[in-house]
């Protein structure tokens, strides 16, 4: 019965099943002609080892019959699929394109990793040689839909106590509906100029070992409002060749009342007031890598005791980066103005970086400079990074020992105000995964 | 008698010559077939310029004119990616690949492009995804994608200029 019941699908199966299929019946056969041999043989009398051999016959037609159902079911085209010969092009196309649905058999997470480890030490009066951990970066996106994408970076990252903490840096959904227009909500970088949006919490994506000190992070003793929470616009202005681009942010800004309060404002804004930022920027065709911009950056800031101070922002650069040529130029100018005070506290400050590439190597250097005035308002009583004027250049050489992974070697040497020029020299081992 | 199958065989050498040179006068050399870039045959899209395919192919331009997302379908290494490499983005592999890492980071790529094996695999991909494009050779092309003219410019055309090294089949 079961034989017939195998033949019998046998006849329905399609040329090619039909040849893996009269394959086994063949051999099939073979099998049960010996087989009946031995029952001739010993006719009446089944031992047990032909019943196991009767046995085992069995199972073999139930998992081919099993095998020739999941080959049939393979074969047949879904509704989805498109034709799989050239010569056989689909009969008709889609006229509506089904509403895009979310697959919930499988996740929506894609996860890059980003660390490095350093060993650094320089002539600054109580500072140590120090191996070093950096930050340990979970950079995590998911394509939500076709228009939405969620974008997060989890840095795990040792203090100056040597405690390991974690921070969401970034945690952002954007809404893409065109070129023209995607608006993102969440902690953000701001677009202030373009260091700072072109590179986060990854140093193997940089050039060099950090961050320009301009650019440093808050928590690092950074001056500039590097993070903010609150929404941002960006997208292409229509201008042909010349490639114009907007960005414009409204967030909390950055946290004023008080030296130990967090920078940034993850949560509760101290004000009501918020921090408003707008970016220009061109990246025209004919120069390939050229990106020129503008941005200006206004926040009221209260602090405690204190009147308010108007923070405004403005940065201006060119860049040119290519695969295997990098050049960055940017200044700005921090201003702070106390309400009803007649003075008015302006910091400057500006980098350069030139690096070129010659096989896996890549020697770099870099030129930067601020200069706070002592008594400004801000960095030393609120901020607590009395910056002063500091200035001075690094020297570098980056080894790409394979595609993730980046050897760099830095030398810097800083002039600050009123304290000895600072020589230092840091190893990193910069990577991703 | 002898001579016969000498002046057949340099009669029909004299044929295959014939028909080879007008391929050869279009600035297709005989070991180069086109790379054809092609679409869904529901996207509106009928040209693209140079510079746009590159903008597409970088990421840079994320929606088609109709809306739609674009989702941008390589090939696994080979001849095919070679060309695009070297004709669009004008770039090494390492380098592509740190673009898009550098690219999905900063946010201004919105996805990174998909890698299929075969050609069949691609016009399968883009037979279903109505925003996606991608490169097949033209002897690939069938009527489940369509393609985009380059600079105004069909494969067939002797100006074309995207040409991938002739495969040994």
């Amino acid at each position: 019965m079961k034989l017939q019941k195998f033949l019998t699908v046998q006849i329905l199966l399609a040329p090619e099943l039909k040849m893996i299929a009269a394959r086994s019946v063949s051999l099939l056969l073979a099998i049960l002609v010996s087989a009946a041999g031995l029952f001739a043989q010993q006719a009446g009398n089944p031992t047990n080892a032909e019943k196991q051999t009767i046995q085992m016959l069995m199972e073999r037609i139930d998992r081919l019959e099993a095998r020739v159902a999941q080959l049939e079911g393979a074969k047949r085209p879904t509704a989805s699929e498109a034709p799989a010969q050239a010569s056989s092009p689909p009969e008709s196309m889609p006229s509506t394109v089904e509403p895009e649905r979310m697959d919930l058999s499988k996740t929506l997470l894609h996860i890059r990793g980003f660390g490095d480890v350093t060993y650094h030490g320089d002539t600054r009066k109580g500072d140590t040689t120090s191996f070093s951990l950096g930050q340990l970066n979970l950079f995590v996106t998911s394509d939500v839909s076709e228009k939405f994408k969620f974008l997060s970076e989890i840095v795990f990252e040792a203090g100056t106590d040597n405690a390991v903490g974690v921070d969401v840096e970034r945690l952002l959904l954007q809404y893409a509906p065109n070129d023209y227009f995607n608006l993102s909500a969440g902690r953000y970088h701001t677009a202030i100029g373009y260091y700072n949006t072109a590179y986060h919490h990854s140093t193997w994506l940089q050039t060099a070992t950090g961050r320009p000190f301009l650019f440093e992070f808050e928590d690092k003793g950074g001056i500039l409002p590097i993070h903010n929470v609150g929404v941002s616009a960006s997208g292409l202005i229509p201008s042909g060749s010349l490639g114009l681009h907007y960005v414009a942010e409204a967030g909390n800004g950055r946290a004023s009342s008080s030296s130990r309060a967090e920078a940034v404002q993850n949560l509760v804004d101290e004000n009501n007031l918020k921090a408003f930022n707008l970016a220009l920027f061109a990246r025209p065709e004919k120069i390939r890598g050229l990106q020129v911009g503008f941005s200006g950056y206004r926040d009221v800031l209260t602090p405690l005791n204190q009147a308010r101070i108007g923070e405004t922002i403005f940065d201006a650069y060119g860049v040119i980066v290519r695969p295997n040529f990098e050049w960055l130029n940017e200044a700005l100018v921090i201003r702070h103005a106390p309400q009803g005070a007649s003075r008015i506290f302006h910091t400057p400050g500006f980098y350069s970086q030139i690096s070129k590439r010659f096989g896996s190597y890549r020697p770099y250097f870099r030129y930067q400079y601020v200069n706070a005035p002592d008594n400004d308002p801000i960095f030393g009583p609120v901020y607590n990074t009395p910056i002063g004027l500091r200035h001075g250049p690094s020297a570098g050489l980056r080894y790409d020992a394979s595609e993730s992974v980046a050897v760099k070697l830095q030398y810097d040497y800083t002039l600050v105000r009123h304290q000895q020029a600072i020589n230092g020299l840091a190893l990193q081992l910069g990577f991703t995964f | 008698m002898q001579r016969a199958p000498r002046v057949l065989s340099l009669l029909a050498l004299a044929v295959l010559t014939f028909l080879t040179l007008p391929s050869l006068a279009q600035g297709q050399t005989a070991s180069e077939e086109s790379l054809a870039i092609t679409v869904n045959q529901s996207n509106p899209v009928e040209n693209l310029s140079s510079a746009e395919l590159r903008k597409i192919f970088l990421g840079e331009k994320s929606h088609w004119t109709n809306g739609r997302r674009i989702t941008l379908v390589m090939m696994d290494p080979g001849p095919e990616r070679k060309t695009v490499l070297r004709d669009i983005y004008r770039m090494n592999e390492n380098d592509l690949n740190n673009h898009f890492i550098h690219g999905l980071f900063t946010g201004e790529v919105f996805v990174s492009p998909k890698t299929l094996a075969t050609p069949v695999e691609v016009r399968k991909f883009i037979f279903n995804v109505p925003g996606a494009i991608g490169y097949v050779r033209a002897g690939d092309v069938d009527a489940s994608v369509k393609v985009v003219r380059i600079d105004g410019r069909l494969p067939d055309d002797k100006e074309y200029k995207l040409r991938v090294q002739r495969s040994g089949k």
